[in-house]
């Protein structure tokens, strides 16, 4: 059984991550880059920066969107390898992946540009001009996301690919819940106004790093796994693809799936009922922090 | 970190920079690679966090010489502009000594020009260029940097 999951050139020696990433996908790993470049002066304007939006430092937001989206499109690069052969290169697949390259550069300087005013990006209905620009992000947002849909569907069709059938219909999956479940919440939470349901009955900070609600829902928990299907399931079929046997690996991965897309339809019933994901949780993680 | 903390330090890796370049002769790769790109790179992350953190709030602007005198009356924007000068002063160190070092022009005649740089940015390229000017103009200076 092979699970080529570093393509062939990691056995001839000197093996270098970024070089790989930027063989596979130059577009998206060189956007991927000047996305992780722009994390450094964040940080060092989150220190400067006192004023805060929602009760949390106003460059956090813009610092969180932009390690996800380097996470984002630096794995869509590695998974690159594994279209089917000539894609990257073709007229339409370059014009749609510039598209989302520049879409993604619209959601960043949106959101970072709100920051350095000092007024919420999301939920802005401030003024005619500041909505019209959230719903046009949403869009945009929607076009960065379907890359992930894209990559899924022309993985898993991809006759010739030299990967192992179960981690295959794997990232297939993956990319392709990631686009579905995404849309779903995401679409649900820009029409609801606000990522928390329900009242804060102690006003604590969130959870670390996500910053999730501790003491009612927040909508962003099931945003997060369903964003994050492109990691969990792949993650999980490399494991199956080695561990199992090949008969019963790809239903493994399938039954994952299902299980993994009902866990995101819990967290998000969780929070549409104002409960906070944490509550779940053998309550560690709550009284730790 | 405070402002004041903010300008000590940057001064300093400036200051650490342009020493590296008088040594650069010992190691030129190393010196080129601290002080052509390391150091002015982290002083471009902390002046692109300046300006994001305060470039909106600020009062002022470039349009006549009151708004622009007024917008640097900011502490916070003085001392962008200050890194501003830090960054690309040694960033151009950097290039003269590169230059320098292409062209075969003795390190001894580069000095007075990185401390012009150094001091008065602009003076210190105007210098080096001069320098660079009057040597492509000398033929017998042009025999020696072609035969060594």
């Amino acid at each position: 059984m092979t699970v080529d999951v570093f393509g062939a050139r990691q056995r001839s020696g000197n093996f270098s991550f970024a070089a790989e990433v930027f063989r596979r996908e130059p577009l998206y790993a060189g956007a991927a880059l000047c996305l992780a470049a722009l994390i450094a002066p964040t940080l060092v304007a989150m220190t400067l920066d006192g004023r805060t939006l929602a009760g949390v430092n106003v460059w956090l937001k813009p610092l969180r969107f932009e390690v996800a989206l380097t996470i984002y499109l630096a794995t869509l690069a590695w998974f690159a390898d594994w279209l089917p052969q000539g894609v990257t290169t073709t007229r339409w697949y370059r014009i749609y992946s510039g598209c989302v390259v520049l879409a993604v550069a619209a959601e960043i300087i949106w959101i970072a540009g709100a920051a350095s005013l000092g007024i919420a990006s999301h939920f802005n209905e401030g003024s005619p001009m500041l909505a019209w620009t959230y719903r046009f992000m949403g869009a945009l947002a929607v076009l960065l996301t379907s890359s992930a849909l894209v990559y899924g569907i022309l993985i898993f069709r991809n006759r010739h690919s030299r990967l192992d059938p179960a981690f295959k219909l794997s990232i297939g999956l993956g990319l392709v819940l990631t686009f579905v479940l995404t849309a779903a919440v995401a679409g649900y939470m820009a029409n609801s106004g606000g990522h928390f349901i329900g009242r804060s009955s102690i006003n604590a900070p969130g959870a670390p790093l996500v910053g999730w609600a501790r003491d009612r829902g927040d909508l962003r928990v099931p945003h997060f796994f369903a964003t994050h299907a492109m990691h969990f399931i792949p993650g999980f079929g490399f494991l199956a693809a080695l561990a199992l046997p090949r008969a019963v690996a790809s239903r493994a991965v399938i039954d994952f799936s299902v299980v993994y897309a009902v866990f995101v339809s819990y967290t998000f019933g969780e929070a549409l009922m104002g409960k906070p994901f944490f509550a779940v949780l053998p309550c560690i993680a709550c009284t730790k922090f | 970190m405070s402002l004041e903390a903010i300008f000590q330090l940057c001064t300093k890796a400036a200051l650490a920079g342009w020493i590296v370049l008088l040594a650069s002769p010992l190691a030129p790769t190393l010196a080129d690679r601290i002080s052509g790109l390391l150091i002015p790179a982290l002083l471009a992350v902390a002046y692109s966090g300046l300006v994001l953190a305060f470039w909106s709030r600020a009062e002022g602007g470039f349009d006549n010489l009151p708004k622009f005198v007024r917008l640097f009356s900011q502490p916070e924007i003085a001392l962008a502009g200050w890194m501003h000068y830090l960054a690309f002063d040694l960033f151009v160190g950097a290039w003269e000594v590169r230059t320098a070092r292409a062209e075969h022009i003795p390190f001894i005649v580069v000095i007075p020009c990185l401390l012009l740089t150094f001091l008065f940015g602009p003076a210190g390229y105007l210098a080096f260029s001069g320098l660079r000017v009057a040597r492509a103009m000398t033929p017998l200076a042009r025999t020696a940097s072609l035969q060594s």
